[in-house]
């Protein structure tokens, strides 16, 4: 076999061969520096509606999306309560800080708030992460859209905390060095700057060891086992991990609505968080940003685009649930999937001709 | 290499790997009975038998895959009968599977790294390895040891059997193994791979002793130096290579059914 | 029986213990000193009535979960929606026809219908990916749900209840003593009590049907081990199209019940669907006795509590989920 004789004579490693470990394959692109230059010059492009409206809030569903990318694309679990952390998270900037509800509020500045809900949103996710684990693969999903339906009913029946079901209101955000932070543009480069610390930290964390081991728990838990690692406890890790990602997603959520309610936390916004996640493609951290992309996208305009084609304005669930059916028949990564697929095919009829002549 | 040996001292017999009255039951089925076996540190054994004998239950219930229903089991005189798997892999013991059990969605240097990172510390590391990352270069050592370098940055899905195989071996190597159990790691391999895995084997440091589960006695005698026979779920025999073979009720017993 | 009491003797006790005192409190006449505690026994004993036909309300419905799950890996999250079709089909019936009965039938051979053809043009394609079925099936309870507030509207639907069992009843259980040493009786809807007793008479035409009858053996051994039925040569698609079309349909009567007891509108497919899952986590996936047991624990501790912690209920409902997981989570009656 080949394998064999070529083994003998490479003696030390090419330096190539370790790049893909230590480098960042995406800067090669240069499409992804375009996008970071257009994401970065975009308050001086869009205006406050759609600077808000579109893409503050494509990068914050992106960001709560891919917390779930995570534990689903590289853990292998599917879990459906990701919005449900975000939104412990939004509760708690509510609860510890300032807002209209000030028998709950406790009143306290933004920067004490702030990490406490944070803090507090990880353990939450991760308490929730102990419980899932508990069982395996499809399992996960009914336990923890469980524990997502569990939040939003009680949210709704407790008002010493939660303020039931009209939830918190006026909360209050950030002001600081002259600046007020929830104003359009520094608001959006909030955003931008925790969604691209997350992004990043997702695509480095899948190449070290912690995200290595997640991956091979995905394959074959068993196998890791029988490896030295303890598997429940990696599993309950990549909990934490994502819940604290959901729970940025969810602090920059209630600084823009300013407000929260059950209707937030309800099991169709944890459902729609799936949605975002499969159709922009689970596989890779890019994809939850797509998919909240078109999501948010549908949801702005689909009303009229609706009424364009004579339909009625409010089928924009409707609209969601046939995009979603589509994608999980077509494609098991999204329009990532779609579009790779796309591309091969594209390259493949071009080389085609030259092909065959390498072989003859 | 056996640096991590004086950690673990042994307490009592001084055995590697013992065995004593280990019963594992699936419902009502025994599918292993009272099955008591010594192994000596550095001793390397083959452990034969048909289909359904228990050899696989056997190696599942020392590395805790599924553990015994009753029984004890100590690992160089550690009670390890109750431990989760990967506590006892944290001891030196190690194991292959019969049907590879790989990371097909990695590829193969990113296995063999899990590999020596499962046995080591920093498992939770959220830091990606750096240039002279030590378990790096150990990950590397062993591909080269199985002589899988060319096909290093593969994904394992895309591997031949026989690589696949050769893998499964480098993943039970990493580390500082005391003690490893080989599930018929010549399966499918043509006769070229097999000699290869007989060199592998025998290549071993001696300290490191391994019970080998192999249908070809060729390979099987040539790499032990005890045997086991077991049947229906019990040890039937135990000797040297020569006395098994020559022994009548095993020719009987298994050699015969193995050559129809 | 006699092996987890060999097994648990310290759980067989405390067990015994519960449903003792349960039974004491549901049959004896409270001495004064209780009812100053906890309040007065008519409440109690409703809230325990309520719990009990509550959970034969959620047996029928996840009764069908667990019954696809067990056999297909499905986890059929269109679930509630099936719930909330056949709770909307049995509405328009029983106003068209004015026959209550003929709603309960309709509904389940409708909702039948959708399952045959759901198992038929969509899940049989992706058989064995269990991951894409069930957001396949999250997609569709997005669409049915739509579809159906397209239609229905956001009205709230109730189905009248048929004259023949209108009213309370009276049950042979004391609730207190007047001060003549009368003793008072419970009164109880009628309605309720039926349909508690059609549950529990679907349910064991169902442990029979799986347990006495040759395709219910088939559908044991398909929950047992897939690919051994397979094996022997059963005509499994024909099995699955059949389970498939009875999980469905059961969802539909228990729609019809649903809207009967309570009432239908956009929302309780959801609502339902939940309930189903906590139920079958509690009861243990793919068990029928699992899924009655779950249900009837589940019915009682969401009635129980709305009445004596109102602000914690869904706390206690969530609370013995958790404890289930912890202790045995592969479900209470699993036989895993």
């Amino acid at each position: 076999m080949s394998l064999v004789q070529g083994a003998h004579r490479e003696t030390s490693p090419p330096a190539g061969a370790r790049a893909n470990l230590l480098a960042w394959p995406e800067f090669n692109q240069p499409a992804v520096w375009v996008v970071a230059a257009i994401l970065l010059i975009m308050p001086f492009i869009a205006s406050g509606f759609f600077l808000i409206e579109i893409f503050a809030t494509t990068l914050i569903l992106g960001t709560i999306a891919l917390s779930l990318m995570f534990l689903a694309g590289y853990g292998g679990m599917v879990s459906l309560m990701q919005l449900t952390v975000a939104g412990f998270a939004a509760y708690m900037v509510a609860v510890f800080g300032m807002s209209a509800n000030t028998n709950i509020s406790l009143g306290w500045p933004w920067w004490l708030a702030t990490p406490m809900a944070l803090v507090l949103a990880t353990i939450f996710g991760t308490l929730g992460g102990t419980l899932a684990v508990r069982t395996e693969g499809i399992y996960t999903i009914m336990i923890t859209l469980a524990i997502g339906a569990a939040f939003y009913y009680f949210t709704n029946q407790n008002w010493a905390i939660f303020g039931g079901h009209t939830g918190i209101n006026t909360i209050a955000t950030p002001k600081f060095w002259g600046v007020d932070w929830r104003s359009d543009v520094p608001y959006y480069y909030v955003t931008l700057g925790v969604a691209a610390f997350c992004y990043f930290a997702v695509q480095y964390v899948s190449r070290a060891p912690f995200g290595l081991a997640l991956q091979g728990v995905r394959d074959n838990p068993r196998r890791m086992a029988a490896l030295g690692f303890n598997v429940n406890a990696h599993r309950v890790a990549a909990y934490a991990f994502a819940s604290f990602i959901a729970a940025l997603g969810g602090v920059l959520q209630v600084w823009n609505y300013r407000q929260i309610s059950p209707g937030s936390v309800s099991v169709g916004a944890c459902i729609d968080i799936l949605i975002i996640a499969v159709v922009g493609g689970i596989t890779r951290p890019i994809g939850p940003f797509i998919g909240a992309f078109i999501f948010v996208i549908l949801r702005t305009f689909a009303l009229d685009l609706l009424v364009k084609f004579g339909l009625d304005g409010n089928r924009f669930r409707l609209l969601i649930g046939l995009g979603f059916l589509a994608i999980v028949f077509w494609s098991s990564d999204g329009v990532i999937g779609l579009w790779e697929r796309w591309r091969r095919r594209a390259a493949d009829t071009h080389t085609r001709p030259s092909g065959g002549h390498g072989h003859g | 290499m056996d640096s991590a040996a004086p950690r673990f001292s042994a307490v009592g017999s001084g055995a590697a790997l013992e065995l004593r009255g280990v019963t594992r039951l699936f419902g009502a089925l025994a599918a292993l009975t009272d099955v008591t076996i010594t192994v000596r540190p550095g001793e390397r054994r083959a452990v034969l038998g048909s289909n359904g004998a228990g050899k696989t239950t056997l190696f599942n219930c020392v590395t805790g895959d599924f553990p015994p229903s009753s029984g004890t089991i100590r690992f160089f005189g550690e009670d390890i009968t109750h431990f989760p798997p990967y506590e006892r892999i944290r001891r030196g013991l190690r194991r292959t599977y019969q049907i590879s059990a790989l990371f097909p969605g990695l590829t193969v240097r990113d296995n063999v790294y899990l590999a020596c990172r499962g046995v080591s510390r920093g498992r939770f590391s959220p830091l990606r390895p750096g240039a002279n990352d030590a378990l790096m270069h150990a990950a590397e050592a062993l591909i080269q040891a199985v002589h899988l370098t060319p096909v290093r940055e593969q994904l394992v899905a895309e591997l031949a059997h026989g690589q696949q195989r050769q893998l499964e071996i480098a993943l039970a190597l990493a580390g500082a193994p005391r003690f490893i159990l080989f599930d018929e790691p010549a399966a499918g391999l043509s006769p070229t791979e097999r000699r290869e895995l007989i060199e592998i084997l025998t290549s071993l440091p001696a300290h490191i002793g391994y019970i080998i589960i192999e249908h070809d006695m060729d390979v099987a005698l040539r790499v032990v130096e005890s045997v086991t026979m077991m049947h229906n779920g019990r040890i039937f025999k135990e000797g040297l290579p020569h006395e098994i073979e020559a022994d009548p009720e095993v020719q009987e017993l298994y050699l015969g059914a193995g050559h129809e | 029986m006699t092996r987890f009491i060999e097994r648990h003797p310290a759980w067989a006790l405390i067990l015994l213990i519960a449903v003792a005192v349960m039974l004491w409190l549901i049959l004896a006449v409270w001495p004064p000193g209780l009812e100053e505690a906890i309040g007065r026994k008519r409440v109690f004993l409703n809230a325990v009535f309520n719990g009990i036909t509550l959970g034969s309300l959620y047996f029928l419905v996840a009764s069908g979960f667990t019954l696809i799950f067990g056999l297909m890996r499905n986890v059929n999250l269109a679930h509630g929606s099936l719930y909330l079709f056949g709770g909307y089909i049995g509405y328009a019936i029983s106003v068209w026809t004015g026959s209550w009965v003929l709603g309960f039938i309709v509904a389940f051979i409708g909702v039948a219908l959708v399952g045959v053809v759901l198992q038929i043009v969509v899940f049989r394609r992706m058989e064995g990916q269990d991951l894409r079925q069930t957001m396949v099936t999250i997609g569709l309870s997005i669409v049915f749900a739509d579809l159906m507030l397209w239609v229905f509207g956001g009205d709230f639907y109730q189905i009248q209840t048929p004259n023949w069992l209108v009213g309370p009843i009276e049950l042979p259980l004391v609730t207190a003593l007047k001060s003549s040493g009368e003793a008072v009786y419970l009164r109880y809807p009628m309605v309720r009590l039926v349909i508690f007793v059609a549950a529990v008479v679907i349910g064991i035409a169902m442990w029979l049907a799986l347990n006495r009858t040759r395709v219910g053996m088939m559908v044991r051994a398909g929950v047992d081990d897939r690919d051994m039925l397979a094996a022997t040569g059963v005509p499994i698609q024909l099995v699955f199209v059949v389970v498939f079309a009875l999980g469905a349909g059961l969802a539909g009567i228990a729609g019809v019940v649903g809207g009967t007891f309570q009432s239908i509108s956009p929302g309780e497919d959801t609502r339902f669907l939940l309930a189903s899952l906590v139920v079958v986590i509690v009861g243990g996936m793919g068990s029928i006795p699992g899924a009655a047991l779950g249900a009837v624990i589940i019915g009682l501790a969401e009635q129980l509590g709305s009445v004596y912690i109102p602000t914690y209920a869904i706390v206690v409902t969530f609370l013995i989920m958790v404890l289930v997981l912890a202790l045995r989570p592969q479900g209470l009656l699993a036989r895993r």
